[in-house]
């Protein structure tokens, strides 16, 4: 059996490439129904856009308005036809911060609608392969994130600051909540204008419309700092030193959040 | 004078730094209400120093007053250095302030042997009891079992960390007799069975009562170090293989050994450390325990040393060249894993998306396979293997694409970390490093082709 060519099953309605573009609000849902418009038009759209990366075209553009049913139908659609894995793997992709992230998905779950539950197990296959690779880069990120927090204490709340290149603090979210239950603490995300809040036991993920901006670190807080710094300067063994490898590792765009190599910058 | 907090964390987190293991693996729980931190299976790395590796632990010396005198080691009694020893408590309040601002993933405690090994245990106790009971310390804890702990001590710390190490140290009893006069044989491997055996008593009792304690959950480890006394790679692969069957130890981890003293039992103080050994040696442990090899098959009696040029899947693979090529699509998992350029990861895409259709080279490509080693040893949909050419050439080519590319790398003015011994050696001669790598490099292509 021929990959290509079973995208388009005797007797279906030919999927086509339309010269349009859809406009979505950028969430989940909206995302959701983009695929039903896709499917009932049998067309794969020239882009998607979000009112962010909107720019000027000369292709007509499509409003696509978000409505909560069409979504939860399209979802349940994925867990019921395409199995767990699939469900999963589209709904973690979407976080990626990848600019053509709905096309790949879209493409995709032409294709997986086509062949069956199989179709997320092929990961050589040229419409599959991006997909992995988008979850591999924000699995990457996420695992990083997940050591490189640096929390500062201001009046009993720990407060950090990072830098993602994917929307991570959705994924976050398990990892600090199960490790602090009894800590107040939030995570800003400067990049995506977000906080991860968890306050009393609850835990709140918010859009910001302005910038937030943490106090400078009190007197105690710059102790432990100091000590932090000067533990992880002695633990270099100088005979094996090696900057390539902490690049790897750590690369500098990281490197700004993190207290101990602010100095090093 | 009294010391600071600062000069005491400087002084035993600088003792302790020689130590490898820094994993937080192994265990996974998340916290109960009313406690702080959890465990995370796959570990946590919360920052990398300048040499490249990972902190993951608060890794200190409970004290550095030591009243042994191993040779190989910095905090041996008759080496001039400061001293300092941390107060149960401070080191407690240390660990969770670290942990709460996400520093680290928990604390790995060792201690030198301060009196007797019974009292120094006896302090790490005091330590870990703080930390679990009073400040509800749900995080990692690794602590190192001090040869000749009593054994009832050891069972107490079993319950309260979650992963224990031994050290082996050196790779043989005369090594040992030698350099470490205070620890026998005896007192490294008995601890090591004991943690052995109770481990597996608390594993059993927790399939019949879901809340019986218990004792560290993660396993153990140890570590030695390599290139300080003569024993073969064979040999210290052996007693690695061994190690993992016998005691099922989770890891072994090496240390290519840093002269700190001047002894002349001890290699000379300006020997360079063997890191490309040291890496060899962990890319034939991963063998071992990821891709389903025999320390017999890696090395043997007559080739007792890895190949500097060569990495040991390779090697193997060149010296079984007869097995190859095979079939991707028809292969059983065994060989896929051995055949050079696929790895653990690549074999299990392999094995789901080869059910799904046959698998052609792009497909294999965007997997992650790395052709231009796997090249040579595999058949696929509409690819009958690579033809490398008749005779001495077609030799030389497959070479090429096999010799182990950290070896050689690097700029002109830096050498790659790893740069073999014959490349020094050329170097002390007065020939430009660039020149010495080609000129090594050269020889090792024909050297290696012939041997094909």
């Amino acid at each position: 059996m021929s990959c290509q060519g079973a995208v388009n099953p005797k007797g279906a309605r030919k999927l086509h490439d339309a010269d349009v573009v859809y406009l979505y609000d950028g969430s989940f849902e909206g995302f959701l129904c983009c695929v039903y418009e896709s499917f009932a038009q049998h067309e794969l759209p020239f882009a998607v856009w979000t009112p962010q990366r909107e720019t000027a075209t000369l292709y007509p553009v499509k409003d696509i308005a978000t409505d909560p049913a069409v979504a939860r139908r399209v979802f349940a659609s994925f867990g019921k036809k395409l199995g767990a894995e699939t469900e999963y793997l589209v709904s973690r992709d979407f976080l990626s911060g990848q600019e053509d992230k709905e096309l790949l998905l879209l493409r995709f779950l032409h294709l997986a609608f086509a062949l069956g539950p199989g179709t997320v197990k092929r990961e050589g296959h040229p419409v599959v392969a991006p997909l992995y690779a988008m979850k591999k880069s924000l699995d990457w990120e996420v695992d990083k994130f997940q050591g490189f927090v640096r929390f500062e204490e201001h009046d009993g709340m720990l407060g950090a600051v990072i830098h993602p290149k994917n929307y991570i603090l959705p994924l976050l979210r398990p990892h600090f909540c199960g490790r602090f239950p009894e800590e107040d603490f939030m995570i800003y995300d400067a990049v995506h204008q977000a906080v991860l809040l968890h306050e009393g036991h609850s835990t709140r993920l918010l859009e910001l419309a302005a910038p937030l901006e943490l106090p400078p670190p009190s007197a105690r807080e710059q102790q432990f700092q100091a000590l932090w710094t000067q533990f992880y300067k002695t633990l270099e063994i100088k005979a094996r030193h090696n900057e390539k490898g902490r690049m790897t590792h750590c690369p500098k765009r990281f490197w700004a959040d993190m207290v101990e190599l602010q100095g090093e910058l | 004078m009294e010391q600071t907090l600062m000069d005491k964390l400087t002084i035993l987190a600088d003792s302790a730094k020689y130590d490898v293991a820094c994993t937080s693996s192994g265990a996974s729980r998340t916290a109960r209400p009313g406690t702080v931190g959890s465990c995370y299976a796959p570990g946590c790395c919360h920052a990398f120093t300048a040499d490249g590796r990972c902190v993951s632990l608060l890794k200190v010396l409970m004290t550095n007053c030591c009243s042994f005198d191993c040779g190989y080691c910095v905090n041996r009694r008759s080496n001039d250095i400061p001293r300092a020893t941390f107060a149960p408590r401070e080191l407690a309040e240390l660990t969770m302030e670290f942990y709460r601002r996400n520093y680290i993933e928990g604390l790995f405690l060792s201690s030198a042997v301060l009196g007797t090994p019974d009292y120094t245990t006896e302090r790490m106790l005091a330590v870990l009891r703080l930390l679990r009971g009073e400040y509800r310390f749900g995080g990692y804890i690794h602590a190192k079992a001090i040869p000749g702990t009593s054994p009832e001590l050891l069972q107490q710390l079993g319950y309260l960390a979650d992963r224990l190490s031994v050290n082996v140290e050196l790779p043989s009893e005369r090594s040992l007799n030698l350099l470490a006069p205070d620890k026998g044989r005896h007192s490294i491997f008995r601890p090591m069975k004991q943690i052995a055996v109770s481990g597996a008593a608390s594993r059993e009792e927790l399939t019949l009562y879901r809340h019986a304690p218990k004792f560290a959950p993660a396993g153990q480890s140890t570590q030695m170090i390599v290139g300080a006394s003569p024993e073969t790679d064979y040999h210290i692969l052996k007693l690695t293989e061994g190690m993992y069957h016998k005691y099922g130890l989770k890891r072994v981890f090496y240390s290519a050994y840093i002269p700190v003293a001047e002894d002349t039992r001890l290699p000379a103080l300006d020997t360079k450390p063997p890191l490309l050994r040291e890496h060899r040696l962990y890319q034939a442990d991963w063998l071992l325990r990821f891709y389903q090899f025999e320390a017999d098959e890696i090395l043997d009696k007559d080739n007792p040393n890895f190949n500097p040029y060569l990495d040991p899947k390779c090697n193997w693979a060149v010296q079984h060249y007869g097995l190859f090529p095979v079939d991707v699509n028809r292969a059983p998992f065994e060989m896929l894993l051995r055949v050079p350029g696929i790895g653990p990861k690549s074999a299990r895409r392999i094995w789901h998306a080869r059910k799904q259709a046959a698998l052609g080279l792009d497909e294999l490509k965007r997997m992650g396979v790395v052709l231009k080693r796997a090249q040579y040893f595999i058949t696929c949909r509409g690819f009958s293997g690579a033809h490398p050419g008749r005779g001495s050439a077609g030799r030389e080519r497959i070479t090429r694409a096999l010799i182990d590319p950290n070896v050689f790398s690097g700029s002109c003015e830096q050498l790659s970390l790893f740069s073999p011994p014959a490349v020094d050696n050329l170097i002390g001669q007065g020939v430009p490093p660039r020149t010495a790598v080609r000129m090594v490099r050269e020889e090792a292509v024909q050297c290696l082709a012939k041997a094909l």
